[in-house]
């Protein structure tokens, strides 16, 4: 009764009940794996959530303070009030620990789904026409996350990110002309000076996920106006979305999904220890520890830094130093290819049609051997990052491992591709052609069997 | 006669490896460290001479006769007492092969042979005394600082140890004692720098000493550890417990297509 | 619907139902224990598995309601043809052309906008230059001058006896402790003086070598010294130097030395630098070698 009456009160204002109709009548077909990107935008939610939480409690700066919280082996030491905030935060704010350790496993989620994500889309080709905007802007997105991540967790100003701040700035430096000037911009000077914590903080907390939200909106926006891709399958076409209504199934669903992703968050914040940066201690310039790596989304790119032998460029008096092939040239060829993908498919495979039903990976062997190289050369890259960790940990030599590695960083994605083209294919032909027996009424009366072969209506 | 001699000399046999193999283990159980550093009944003199057999029969085929050194092992005059009861208590040395990098394992030779050894080597020439490290007591705060300073870069800020170069690796220090950490600081074994006594005080080391031991079992508010290897660990952890997770949840809530009804 | 189908139908719902109040009801158990937990002092392991259930159970209740009670169709939604017809796209061509049109016959106009739009946007930039300082000669020097006394990193003078063979510092120019791109490792690498390259004769007086403990790769502290084989490891990508060379780089990423720091020894024995670094310490920038 009361719903009711809420809903005529706001429909005598706005005017919305046919607009709302259509929206609740939205047909979502139903696959698992079209979850995945839902799974992402509630680890978003879940950021914000704690995150705003931990912004009550934070202090972003570089003014020194001494420790004088509960964490013995930190008393009195000299550090920076970013850095005791977190500490405090970590021991003498009641439920502060949880909320830090579940906001930094949704940060790794946030990005390791964004990725499973993208792998789906990408390998049933569901950025093709007319979805390429919104491939671009889930790249965007993708890139945008990667960078919130990276300021987030150096925000702490402990000894682990600051290792990771030197590389970033050195990084930064290597870019030619302008490196200089964009490192002292963005630093306010030489490494570490005193403005980037609170610079990183202003954009980790406002300008990225004001972004991200924008983005994020864009994305939802568009993804209803097209409706959402579905594989092949009976009584699907090209024209049609086949699933379950919004309202009430797909809301229930989704709501659910929603619970448990932030359940399953809840569980790693309390009973896995993350980033104990009390351990670390705090930032000193002149310190480092062994088996540094940074966050696990950003581990190729150590990878690449680690593996890449040492080459530059120099010449009268310039240089183009190492870390900007490894660190700055990798990284833009990477996002460059994977922006330009679907136009990239669009030309070499000369289809420019709309497409609303999936591929299966194994009808594009070419494309999913494509995918599968890639994905080997990053997953080579990730095992880079942390090669001196795998020497230690498995008592090997860590100059072997790299070695190692540069050879595998070239050969297993050409291998892996191969296998992937020879597995599609084998699997392709296995598939068994669905019938469906149709029968027809013969001029006598009688019943007759036609075998009709029914392919649903797939991608060309 | 014959078989009473026989079973007498059996006997015999029987009772003499007895007592030997007692005696022998007699050292084995684990002496406090505080008083580690030479048995309190025997004399000095007997201890270095009981060394002195031992280390001619397990030591001088590579340092020599009288600690010389070859060109299979280094001269050990001059190393010190602390030096020699590192390597022989961590296990490090005796090597059985040269060309293999020293491992900690399990010592070769009981406590009381160990010392006898030390007194041995230590008679050689002056070098680093065994330290006592808790006394004074170290300081934890002092420690962690100075820790973070000298120790993190190879050993890792948890004490996890390191990768370094061709394979060989900084330790773990978990189960490392007292004085063992100790005396590794001022003797530099293997690759390690040698932190003297102008380098450290006496008191930095023993709160270098206390802040190690804390890392045995430090704080971990945050649940189980993982090892306190740090983000690579962490990232598996995310994929496999998160995202692995969820991606079955995500089966469940929706499973393999139905035909339609 | 037959009745015994009927009822089977009505039993599979209520037991649904079931399920579905009893997740919902653990879910609210869990959050008053969390309440309970938070209102008692708090625990981590505690809040974060209570937590877990409550929001897990709630899912799982959401979840069951979806699957076992709610309608499951499939149901069919037609696609629209998503561009729109030729007539309405010639209409928004030709509203368009109302603004368009008058803009192309005002060429100068346009011109004129687009010279103060350019302006605009390029005065708007200048703000971001007060983000920071020009970098001019900043990366060329370090603190180190002549004379520079040697100090640990409390500050202490450091003297020929400081070090045993084999022993290693991090070292700072006094009144300039921690600063990063002064930070130097000071190694004793023998008794005697020490000559890493021609023309460093009396760089590493008694057995004392310095070098930038910068890495010439990506900056991180090249803090692992092995003293047996005399070798410089950087924790973050490997790079190696060989210590009595010259910190030549033998493995890793790095391409150049770690400028080292010419040291002589004053009249109280204590160590000082000779001048500063005679290059740019840490990781190459473009204008480097200029």
């Amino acid at each position: 009764m009361i719903v009711k009456r809420l809903a005529r009160w706001f429909d005598d204002r706005l005017g919305a009940s046919g607009f709302a109709r259509t929206a609740l009548n939205k047909v979502f077909p139903d696959h698992w794996s079209f979850m995945l990107g839902e799974i992402a935008m509630y680890s978003f939610v879940i950021l914000i959530i704690t995150g705003v939480y931990l912004t009550f409690f934070f202090t972003p700066g570089t003014r020194e303070v001494v420790y004088n919280g509960s964490y013995e082996p930190l008393q009195g030491v000299t550090m920076s009030e970013a850095y005791e905030s977190v500490v405090r935060i970590s021991f003498d704010v009641r439920a502060g620990l949880v909320m830090r350790q579940i906001h930094h496993w949704a940060a790794l989620l946030f990005i390791a789904a964004i990725i499973a994500h993208l792998m789906r889309i990408f390998f049933t080709g569901a950025f093709r026409r007319p979805r390429e905007i919104n491939w671009m802007i889930g790249v965007s997105m993708f890139l945008l996350a990667l960078g919130n991540g990276f300021t987030g967790y150096s925000l702490p100003d402990d000894q682990l990110s600051g290792t990771g701040l030197r590389i970033a700035y050195s990084v930064a430096l290597s870019i030619p002309v302008v490196g200089t000037w964009i490192t002292f911009l963005i630093w306010g000077g030489e490494f570490p000076g005193t403005e980037a914590i609170t610079r990183f903080f202003v954009i980790h907390i406002l300008i990225i996920p004001a972004l991200l939200a924008i983005l994020l909106t864009a994305h939802l926006v568009i993804l209803v106006r097209q409706k959402h891709t579905q594989f092949a399958g009976p009584g699907r076409t090209d024209r049609n979305v086949v699933g379950a209504h919004l309202w009430p199934t797909f809301m229930a669903k989704t709501v659910g999904l929603f619970f448990l992703t932030f359940g399953v968050l809840a569980a790693l914040g309390g009973l896995a220890q993350i980033n104990p940066i009390w351990l670390w201690g705090p930032f000193e310039p002149a310190a480092v520890s062994s088996g540094s790596q940074p966050d696990w989304y950003l581990g190729w790119l150590e990878g690449s830094l680690r593996l890449l032998p040492h080459w530059e460029i120099r010449a009268f008096g310039f240089e183009i130093p190492n870390p900007f092939f490894s660190g700055v040239l990798l990284p833009s060829v990477t996002f460059g290819v994977i922006y330009a993908w679907p136009f990239l498919e669009a030309r070499f495979t000369k289809d420019r049609a709309e497409h609303h039903v999936l591929d299966r990976p194994r009808d594009r062997p070419v494309r999913t051997a494509i995918g599968v190289a890639v994905l080997t050369f990053y997953v080579v890259l990730f095992a880079a990052g942390a090669n001196d960790v795998l020497a230690s940990r498995f008592d090997l030599s860590v100059n072997q491992v790299t070695w190692v590695l540069r050879g595998m960083v070239l050969v297993l994605p050409v291998v892996a591709a191969l296998l992937a083209y020879r597995l599609c294919r084998e699997l392709a032909a296995l598939k068994p052609e669905p019938t469906m027996v149709t029968l027809e009424r013969t001029a006598s009366g009688g019943f007759v069997e036609a075998e009709v072969e029914v392919e649903a209506e797939a991608s060309s | 006669m014959r078989r009473a001699g026989l079973t007498l000399a059996a006997l015999l046999l029987l009772v003499l490896t007895s007592a030997a193999g007692l005696a022998a283990t007699r050292g084995n159980a684990k002496a406090d460290d505080a008083m580690r550093g030479g048995k309190d009944d025997e004399p000095e003199s007997e201890l270095v001479a009981e060394g002195e057999d031992l280390f001619l029969t397990s030591c001088a085929a590579c340092h020599g006769a009288g600690g010389v050194g070859t060109d299979q092992g280094p001269t050990l005059i001059g190393v010190g007492a602390a030096a020699a009861d590192f390597q022989l208590s961590t296990g490090r040395m005796p090597l059985t092969n040269p060309d293999e990098l020293p491992q900690s394992k399990r010592p070769a030779f009981p406590d009381d042979e160990i010392d006898a050894l030390v007194a041995y080597v230590a008679s050689l020439g002056d070098g680093p005394a065994i330290p006592d490290p808790t006394d004074p007591p170290g300081d934890l705060v002092e420690g962690g600082q100075l820790y973070l300073l000298n120790c993190q870069a190879c050993h890792s800020a948890a004490g996890n140890g390191g990768a370094l170069s061709s394979g060989r690796n900084a330790p773990t220090l978990h189960g490392a004692s007292e004085v063992q950490i100790a005396e590794a600081m001022r003797t530099g074994p293997g690759p390690m720098p040698v932190f003297g006594p102008d380098t450290l005080s006496d008191q930095q080391v023993n709160d270098i000493v206390r802040y190690v031991r804390y890392l045995d079992d430090p704080a971990d508010p945050g649940g189980f550890s993982l090892g306190r290897v740090g983000p690579v660990t962490e990232g598996l952890v995310a994929l496999l417990f998160g995202l692995v997770v969820l991606a079955f949840l995500c089966r469940w809530i929706e499973p393999k297509e139905k035909e339609s009804s | 619907m037959s009745d015994p189908a009927r009822d089977a139908l009505a039993a599979i719902e209520r037991r649904a139902v079931r399920h579905v109040g009893i997740a919902f009801g653990v879910s609210a158990l869990a959050s008053i224990g969390l309440a309970v937990t938070y209102w008692t002092g708090g625990q981590v392991q505690v809040e974060g598995s209570l937590l877990a259930i409550s929001l897990g159970a709630l899912g799982v209740g959401f979840v069951l309601v979806a699957r076992r009670l709610l309608p499951q169709g499939p149901y069919t939604e037609e696609r629209d043809v998503l561009p729109s017809t030729d007539t309405e796209v010639e209409a928004f061509e030709t509203d368009l052309e109302r603004g368009e049109g008058w803009l192309t016959r005002r060429g100068f106009i346009v011109r004129m906008l687009g010279a103060a739009a350019a302006a605009l946007g390029v005065a708007a930039l200048f703000p971001i230059r007060s983000l920071g300082p020009n970098p001019g000669r900043t990366l060329f020097h370090t603190k180190w001058r002549r004379g520079s006394l040697v100090v640990d990193e409390q500050g202490n003078a450091v003297t020929v006896d400081t070090l045993d063979v084999g022993g290693v510092l991090t070292v700072f120019p006094e009144g300039h402790l921690e600063v990063e791109d002064s930070q130097t490792l000071l190694i004793r690498v023998s008794d005697d003086s020490v000559v890493t390259r021609s023309g460093r004769e009396d760089w590493a007086p008694e057995g004392y070598v310095a070098y930038s403990k910068v890495c010439t790769h990506a900056g991180c502290p090249v803090g692992l010294y092995q003293q047996d084989v005399k070798e410089l490891l950087c924790p973050c990508h490997q790079s190696t130097f060989d210590v009595v060379d010259g910190a030549r780089p033998i493995f890793g990423p790095a391409t150049r030395s770690l400028p080292q720091l010419p040291l002589t020894v004053d009249d109280d024995g204590q160590l000082r630098a000779q001048d500063d670094y005679d290059e740019p310490v840490g990781p190459g920038f473009w204008n480097r070698g200029r």
